[in-house]
């Protein structure tokens, strides 16, 4: 048990930054709890909390990273009882980020009555809030496991493969609860069996992993050796996009839009999650380009570029991968807008609102200079709260173009800060520290 | 202009408030074969860094063919060839694709000696790179900084995951490269041995800076071990210019001194009535003795 219990602690406080949010996101909860108990119909600060839990589910951001690490690492097979108590250190802080979900929702839904004392005296409505109570933990857990495995995917592989499924896993997590609240088909009953069948095939999975693993190693290696040529394509004449990572852009297209297509088949309605989703979809787009700053190292010593000529080369390689990104996923807007009957407002606000996503995502990343520091995760979170709001403002039924057209345009303002700040940044570019474990072999010297 | 390969003065590098290299002066010229000596965390991979521009210095310069390293122009660039530590080869390429994209960026690709090398030294060129092994990654790698000829040559470790087979060709292949007088080599490794057989001048880093930089055979003759026979008790302590480490024994001493001369001999013999024997050290031991 020390061991789960050390590995859990990590998962929480392994970096000071996580460990600021674990820290912040259990005030706010305390916070929150502490109005909801002693100041009546204080239902309606409950987002206090929501806050607390989103920043508290943050803070622990590091597991689905050590989770992977460790389960490819040769310690999880060595050390007794290694992948056992990895499971139970996993399913442990689930159960940890889902608790006050279960505590917290049923205390501001009390706390909306007028007298909580009299209200509690009745047994059916103390059964109704132990009942919500269970609901919304178990809810929680299933939530913040597939949040968890899309983080794992989205972190650990960095490729199209791990921000496809990634995608896919936060489609379904955003869609499946859409339905069923529409359906009103989520009991204790449904959550528990879901929990138990991810669960017993997760950890059956896992721990049988090994084995599998060594079975596929005595077959054949090679058993499709033209199938990562063909997605490589043809190279010549896109070498520095090759080298960047930027040649293929239908690979990224096709990640965005198939989970899309899949959307469609669970809802229709709904235009504000679509455009919700659409948003975020519009910020991945750019947000590969944080790897850039790394990936350009290979490059310095291969062409006659100054870091400055270098930056310009780097963004213009990355507007030919996401401008082919961006324009499809324009279309397919139209095309969801006309689907999901969009009002024509709602098209022309959210239009270029994903500009923004993209284009917001795009200079983010390529700030990232130096790994991810305070700056780069203040403005990131703060970036996708101002586009997350824009959309809820844009998928109001009766807009206020004003604020969303000033609020565009500080997006606007902020995306020329932001590609002010990349630019100025690669003048200095220090290929030592553009990685967090190139930093650290830096440091060490 | 300047006729150095590498030149560089007063080099230092801190990073935040370690200070990793100190008021570094030196230079590489052509025919140069540079081993770099030095512990874990000394400062190798920085220093090479330094040369080729990945970061820029804290204080001090470095020149490579006379043009600052920190903005090396294209033709300067196209002079030079880097392996570094860790690879940076593009996991979903083949190994034919991943040269035919390197190769792209040099206008005097060497087609046919990659492809006699990579017959050599088993380089399957079907292969998928990210179902390649640490040390099939490494060969590649190095083939890559080969490709163009480069007249500046610098590795970070090329050999540390090679098998010996691999690195007893890897080795040949840097003495023939090597051979024409005409090129600079400049590599750091742990395996002195190979320093050893390949190198003809030394760097060795220790505590930020370099401890040692010169020719190998000199840095031999510099670094011995005495035997110091016929000591007299009553003579207790005697003291040696130059001694890293003295073990006695009654009337016997041993002794690793630095800077050793035929002269600092003569005097010590005479002045403590004492018989000296001067044992000559390998690489591996005089590195040794530099870090107790």
């Amino acid at each position: 048990m020390k061991a789960v219990a050390r590995l859990v602690w990590s998962y929480f406080t392994g970096t000071p930054v996580l460990r600021a949010f674990t820290i912040g996101g259990l005030t706010l909860m305390a916070i929150d709890f502490y109005i909801l108990a002693t100041q009546p119909q204080a239902g309606e600060k409950f987002w206090l909390a929501m806050l607390g839990i989103i920043v508290f589910f943050v803070g622990s951001a590091l597991m689905p990273v050590m989770f992977g690490r460790l389960a490819r690492s040769h310690a999880a097979g060595v050390l007794p009882g290694g992948r056992v108590k990895l499971l139970i250190s996993v399913f442990v802080t689930i159960l940890l980020v889902a608790i006050p979900a279960g505590v917290l929702a049923p205390a501001g839904f009390v706390s909306g009555n007028i007298s909580v004392p009299e209200f509690m005296k009745d047994p059916r409505a103390r059964d109704y809030v132990l009942q919500l109570s269970a609901i919304t933990f178990t809810s929680a857990v299933l939530f913040a496991g597939w949040m968890y495995l899309a983080m794992w995917f989205l972190t650990s592989q960095r490729n199209m493969a791990g921000l496809f499924k990634g995608l896919l896993v936060i489609t379904l997590v955003i869609f499946a609860p859409a339905r069923e609240i529409r359906d009103l088909t989520v009991t204790l009953l449904w959550n528990l069996q879901q929990i138990a069948v991810i669960w017993i095939v997760f950890g059956a999975g896992f721990l049988l992993w090994p084995r599998f693993k060594a079975a596929r190693a005595r077959r054949s290696r090679e058993r499709f050796p033209g199938f990562d040529r063909a997605l490589a394509g043809n190279t010549a004449g896109r070498e520095f996009d090759v080298m960047l990572g930027t040649a293929n852009p239908w690979m990224l297209v096709a990640a965005l839009v198939l989970p899309l297509l899949l959307a469609t088949r669970f809802v229709r309605e709904f235009p504000a999650v679509w455009i919700y989703f659409l948003t975020i979809c519009s910020v991945v787009t750019g947000a590969f380009t944080g790897q850039a700053a790394e990936r350009s190292r290979a490059l310095w010593l291969r062409g006659d570029w100054s870091r400055p000529s270098l930056f310009a080369s780097v963004e213009r390689s990355v507007w030919r991968h996401n401008g082919v990104v961006l324009g499809v996923l324009l279309l397919v807007t139209v095309g969801i807008g006309k689907y999901a009957r969009f009002s024509p407002t709602l098209l022309m606000a959210g239009l270029p609102l994903l500009v923004l996503g993209t284009l917001l995502s795009t200079y983010l990343g390529l700030m990232i200079t130096r790994g991810l520091r305070w700056l780069e995760i203040v403005s990131g979170v703060g970036v996708m709260l101002s586009l997350m709001a824009l959309a809820v403002l844009v998928a109001r039924e009766r807009v206020d173009l004003a604020a969303v057209i000033a609020l565009e345009i500080v997006l606007v303002v902020l995306a020329i800060v932001a590609r002010f700040v990349a630019r100025r940044r690669w003048t200095q570019i220090d290929w030592m520290m553009c990685r967090p474990d190139r930093a650290m072999t830096a440091r060490g010297a | 202009m300047t006729d150095a390969t590498v030149e560089a003065s007063n080099l230092s590098k801190s990073f935040g408030d370690k200070q990793v290299l100190q008021d570094m002066s030196f230079g590489v010229s052509p025919g140069d074969v540079i081993g770099v000596l030095g512990k874990n965390g000394a400062g190798k991979t920085t220093l090479l860094e330094l040369m080729l521009g990945f970061t820029p210095p804290s204080a001090g310069a470095v020149r490579v063919f006379g043009h600052d390293s920190y903005s090396l122009p294209g033709s300067i660039k196209s002079r030079v060839g880097f392996v570094p530590q860790q690879d940076e080869l593009l996991d979903q390429l083949t190994v034919a694709d991943q040269l035919r994209v390197i190769a792209s960026f040099y206008p005097r690709w060497d087609s046919s000696l990659i492809t006699r090398l990579c017959g050599e030294w088993g380089v399957d060129t079907n292969a998928r790179i990210k179902s390649m092994s640490v040390g099939e990654r490494q060969k590649l790698s190095i083939l890559l900084a080969f490709g163009h000829k480069p007249e500046l040559l610098i590795l970070d470790e090329p050999v540390a995951s090679l098998d010996p087979i691999a690195r007893r060709q890897f080795l040949e292949q840097l003495l023939t490269i090597s051979a024409d007088g005409e090129r600079s080599i400049v590599f750091s490794s742990h395996i002195v041995s190979d320093i050893e057989r390949l190198a003809n001048r030394i760097w060795i880093l220790k505590d930020g800076k370099l401890d040692w930089q010169g020719d190998l055979d000199a840095l031999k003759e510099s670094i011995v071990r005495l035997h110091i026979r016929g000591l007299k008790p009553e003579l207790a302590p005697f003291k040696i210019l130059g001694l890293l480490n003295l073990r006695r024994d009654g009337a016997f001493a041993t002794a690793v001194v630095r800077d050793w001369t035929p002269e600092a001999q003569e005097a010590l013999e005479k002045s403590a009535s004492v018989q000296i024997e001067v044992e000559t050290l390998g690489l591996e031991e005089i590195f040794v003795e530099l870090h107790r």
